[in-house]
């Protein structure tokens, strides 16, 4: 019956039916008959889970058209083209807690399509950095990512070296704690050009999201209360003036701020740099003699503190959501859930990435039982998991990035002061936010 | 018979005509219009606003875009003119090679098999200051015991995509320079020979300007390929850092879909559009001198 | 030393000289693309060492098992990626072929009106960076419907390589001389006939290398595909590529065995016709 009401109703009716908690209680529920089109993220560690699409089909009765396969980026691209074409015709869709701010009111409330006690099982933290304002936009998949400290352990061990460093600097040379320590470690242990202290990611939205999560970490804020852009502060050029030094130290190798992501991970599995904060993508690749020469040598921790002592923790995660303009919202939500259920979440994060269920959660540190590795890296996650925060939700915050980046790079590579490079970078951000209404 | 004479031409050029119109110059005034426009994708109701030249003028005063404008003109020019150099000495390599001719013309069209976007990830890697061939190479051979930054520096980022574009793209000026080079009359050459000219006054008097037709045509079809290289850069460097290395098209692509402010970038586009025209105008003009010089020596 | 000895000596140095640099600027022009090939087949522990394997210790060809190995176990979907791009290509190349051919011959055979601005008009269409040209065409194609389409990328790279045909093939055609057109008519062929039956095969060189370019082209093109095609049912090889980048990392291994499933097919056209490439193109580019 409510499935009749449901597929003859507009956008207003769905909602109100949404509210009625009785409505979806038997997921994933029975659609014979219903197509949903979906544009969903390619590549292929994010492909094994639509394997579960079938049984799906086969559970409901449903068929699912998938319509785009792309990387991140390209369907980031495509969602704008489509948003700018007004050709939404599609029901689900890949997203990303970054990217989400930028399509605003595509997007419908999922709350409204699914029970509260599915919703609750999700990691509170991964619930709120997809909820935009006060919308829940996306159903967080078991793609969560924050940053770690990756270390190579033999560098901790070695007697010769832990005297030095004393005498030097003072304090015992153990994995880092403070991002004060890394950079005393990473100038000791810098010989270039064979070996490196660390290393960052230098360009677009990266650099500018490593700065955001120092700034952070020291105390400051990006926008302020009222949205506007804060990054200028006194906190802000101590956190760049971080990036900056390590530099000029060159502990870290010359081309960092060409550093993608592809170009951190090769290098540390080069065993050319010593301390890594990384994604949790690479804990496998790391230990993998296969690819990388540290494997077995390699240590994970929770990331440092800043001099506020909060830890840095810009945090991100894949989901799916569900377009306003779906003709069948309840099919659609029932998809989105079946992907991030319990066993999809297990079958992901079984291959490394992080889940977004506090159960499963559970459930992969006790797997790792009898795999110390493994069970070092999920403790580590686990509590880096504990200081996540995403990016500002504003729509521009892709736009922000970067006018942003080319202003950090110029500081960090001297050709402008930190204070002038964060002055000149606010004051394009604040354009920016004018320019788009937000101010 | 007299109409379909005259009919007939533009028959035969119908489907191009079709065709182009309807890939090219419909979407182009499309996108004229939008470039009057604050037109955000994710705003597309923005479309409907006529900002007049606002996104001109606002072009026009802005210092970074003109030094991408000039840096790229800057890449076009060396790029095209060394790709001239290198493909006439490949030509003229290959073209005396009296054995294998066959193969080194596959290889030498070798590059162009590539995508650009893999060449663009080969170069990154290879000029990867840390673990890129070219500087454990570099070290290995003890030339050097620094790591040279080579996607960092300005002027070195500009070699490295320099390295990257020429490497690529130097196959199509061989080949049609290898093509002229096999196609010109043995007498001319010959007769300056017995004239007692040595073989640079021989090549520059003679060989040259028969040549030069099919460096130009060569010369054409790059500049209006130019583009091309956008893939690459993207990949390598993306125009950073602190924007050292931005050209019109990393430009162009940053603001018009990761910003999504189309309506400025199709500004952007208008005004590097008017630039391959002016490259392109030029060679044609070129071309259509070396061609008269041949036709009345010859 | 006699004066006939020197000689010899200059010449033998000369030939060592020209085989020497012969062979360098070969080895520079496959270095990158063997580095490429040789990538594909080693672990990636080898491939981003410091210090560098230069000599490769191990040899595997995993990357390539595991390209088919289907999606969800480190597979992408390859063989619809090559049949799609070989649709695309061999269609859009013919077609483009085709409409170079007319558009050839109306500029080598007649006078008419405007002809040397519609010749630089067709010209111009090339000058514009495809950036520019993405998203209106976007916009048209998915007002038409045919966005994720064969149709679509074919249509859009005939108009790419349009251009380019005719020029070549224009210049092609004016080097057929008229009169042989001109007496198979008198002996009782009709236009028709005498265009395939003479000028045809003799523009046969010129348009093997028009075509070689084409495809080329249309082969690794990327910026169109990666905004006209959206699933495995129009998605392009250089598309493709993509699959093997994650948000944050990037098989590279991966990537460099697809570029030489990519690399086979392309080399081996150019292979068969770059005979025809070298005459072809030398008339095309003089007369034009």
């Amino acid at each position: 019956m409510n499935r009749l009401l449901f597929s003859a109703s507009a956008g207003a009716l769905a909602m109100a039916l949404g509210a009625a908690p009785a409505l979806a209680q038997e997921l994933p529920g029975s659609f014979d008959g219903v197509t949903i089109d979906a544009k969903l993220i390619g590549g292929q560690q994010y492909e094994a889970l639509y394997a579960r699409i079938a049984e799906w089909e086969e559970a409901t009765g449903a068929k699912v058209n998938v319509i785009s396969k792309k990387n991140h980026f390209e369907l980031d691209k495509e969602i704008k083209s489509d948003i700018a074409t007004g050709s939404i015709g599609w029901c689900v869709g890949s997203n990303h807690s970054s990217f989400a701010p930028q399509y605003p009111g595509i997007y419908t409330d999922l709350v409204a399509l699914l029970p509260q006690s599915e919703i609750d099982a999700f990691v509170p933290a991964n619930i709120s950095a997809s909820t935009l304002d006060g919308r829940l936009v996306m159903l967080p998949r078991a793609q969560f990512d924050v940053s770690a400290l990756y270390y190579q352990k033999s560098l901790y061990e070695d007697d010769e070296k832990k005297a030095e460093f004393k005498e030097k600097y003072g304090y015992d040379l153990v994995p880092p704690d403070t991002w004060q320590e890394v950079a005393d470690q990473a100038a000791f242990f810098a010989n270039p050009p064979d070996f490196y202290g660390t290393q960052y990611a230098g360009k677009e939205e990266a650099i500018n999201g490593r700065f955001y999560e120092m700034l952070v970490a020291e105390g400051g804020e990006y926008l302020d209360a009222d949205g506007r852009p804060a990054f200028n502060s006194e906190a802000g050029q101590r956190a760049l003036q971080w990036f900056v030094d390590l530099y000029e130290a060159k502990a870290v190798p010359a081309g960092t701020t060409n550093y993608l992501w592809d170009d951190l991970g090769q290098g540390f599995a080069s065993g050319t740099v010593a301390i890594n904060l990384d994604w949790p993508g690479w804990a496998g690749f790391f230990n993998d003699p296969q690819s990388s020469k540290v494997a077995g040598d390699v240590g994970v921790k929770v990331q440092p503190k800043g001099s506020s002592g909060k830890r840095t923790g810009w945090s991100g995660h894949h989901g799916f959501s569900v377009t306003e303009s779906c003709a069948d919202k309840e099919a659609a939500a029932s998809l989105v859930w079946w992907l991030t259920n319990e066993d999809s979440q297990k079958l992901e994060a079984a291959a490394g990435p992080l889940p977004t269920r506090t159960a499963v959660w559970e459930w992969v540190v006790a797997e790792a039982e009898g795999d110390a590795y493994r069970q070092e890296v999920l403790t580590a996650f686990q509590q880096a998991a504990e200081h996540a925060f995403p990016v500002p939700q504003t729509a521009s915050w892709i736009e922000i990035s970067n006018a942003v980046y080319p202003e950090l790079q110029a500081a960090i590579l001297g050709d402008k002061s930190a204070e002038q490079a964060l002055n000149d970078a606010a004051e394009k951000a604040t354009e920016i936010l004018e320019d788009a209404g937000e101010l | 018979m007299k109409s379909w004479r005259l009919l007939a031409p533009y028959l035969l050029l119908l489907p191009a005509f079709i065709v182009l119109a309807a890939v090219v110059v419909v979407p182009l005034l499309l996108s004229l219009y939008s470039s009057f426009t604050p037109f955000r994708l994710t705003r597309p109701d923005s479309i409907w606003t006529f900002i007049g030249l606002r996104n001109y003028e606002r072009l026009f005063t802005d210092w970074e875009f003109w030094v991408a404008f000039g840096r790229t003109v800057l890449l076009l020019t060396v790029a095209l003119n060394l790709e001239m150099v290198l493909g006439l000495g490949l030509a003229v390599l290959v073209e005396k090679a009296t054995r294998g001719q066959r193969l080194l013309r596959t290889i030498m069209m070798f590059p162009m098999m590539f995508s650009p976007v893999l060449v663009g990830f080969q170069f990154k890697f290879m000029f990867n200051d840390n673990i890129g061939l070219i500087n454990n190479a570099l070290q290995g051979l003890g030339l050097t015991d620094r790591a040279i930054p080579w996607l960092i520096d300005g002027t070195l980022a500009f070699i490295a995509i320099l390295t990257a574009e020429i490497w690529s793209s130097t196959a199509v000026f061989a080949i049609f320079i290898l093509a002229g080079l096999m196609a010109m009359p043995k007498e001319p050459v010959e007769a300056a020979r017995v004239d007692g000219c040595t073989p640079w006054q021989t090549f520059r008097y003679v060989t040259w300007p028969y040549l030069m037709p099919f460096a130009f045509i060569a010369m054409t079809i790059r500049s209006l390929d130019i583009a091309r290289a956008y893939d690459i850069v993207k990949i390598m460097t993306d125009g950073g850092p602190a924007k050292r290395t931005e050209i019109l098209w990393t430009l162009i692509a940053r603001t018009g879909y990761s910003d999504a402010r189309m309506g400025l970038a199709n500004a952007m586009a208008y005004i590097a559009i008017l630039l391959s025209i002016v490259f392109t105008a030029m060679f044609f003009r070129q071309l259509a001198k070396a061609r008269a010089q041949i036709a009345a020596e010859w | 030393m006699d004066r006939n000895a020197a000689h010899r000596m200059k010449r033998g140095l000369f030939k060592a000289t020209h085989l020497i640099l012969l062979f360098l600027a070969m080895a520079i022009i496959c270095l990158p693309g063997l580095w490429i090939v040789l990538s594909s087949l080693r672990p990636t522990v080898e491939i981003m060492a410091k210090p560098p394997v230069w000599i490769p210790r191990e040899i595997s060809l995993d990357a390539y098992v595991a390209m088919f190995s289907g999606v969800g176990q480190g597979g992408i979907p390859v063989i619809e990626y090559f049949r799609n791009s070989l649709v695309i290509s061999v269609t859009s190349t013919v077609i483009a072929l085709a409409v170079g051919m007319a558009g050839g011959y109306a500029f080598a055979r007649y006078r008419f009106a405007f002809k040397s601005s519609i010749f630089l008009g067709f010209m111009l269409t090339r000058t514009v960076p495809g950036i520019a040209l993405s998203l209106p065409l976007f916009f048209v194609y998915a007002r038409l419907g045919i966005i994720d389409t064969h149709f679509g990328l074919i249509l859009a790279y005939v108009a790419l390589n349009v251009p380019f045909t005719i020029w070549l093939i224009d210049g092609f055609f004016r080097q057929v001389p008229k009169d042989l057109a001109e007496a198979a008519q008198i002996d009782g062929c009709t236009r028709w006939q005498a265009f395939w039956q003479v000028e045809f095969p003799l523009a046969r060189p010129g348009i093997a290398s028009a075509g070689i370019f084409a495809f080329l082209i249309s082969w690794n093109e990327f910026a169109l595909a990666s905004q006209l095609t959206r699933s495995t049912s129009s998605k392009t090889l250089p598309v493709g590529l993509l699959d093997y980048t994650a948000e944050f990392t990037i098989d590279w291994r991966g990537m460099c065995a697809l570029a030489v499933v990519m690399i086979i097919p392309a080399l081996t056209l150019t292979f068969i016709v770059q005979k025809h490439l070298v005459s072809g193109l030398t008339s095309g580019a003089v007369k034009g």
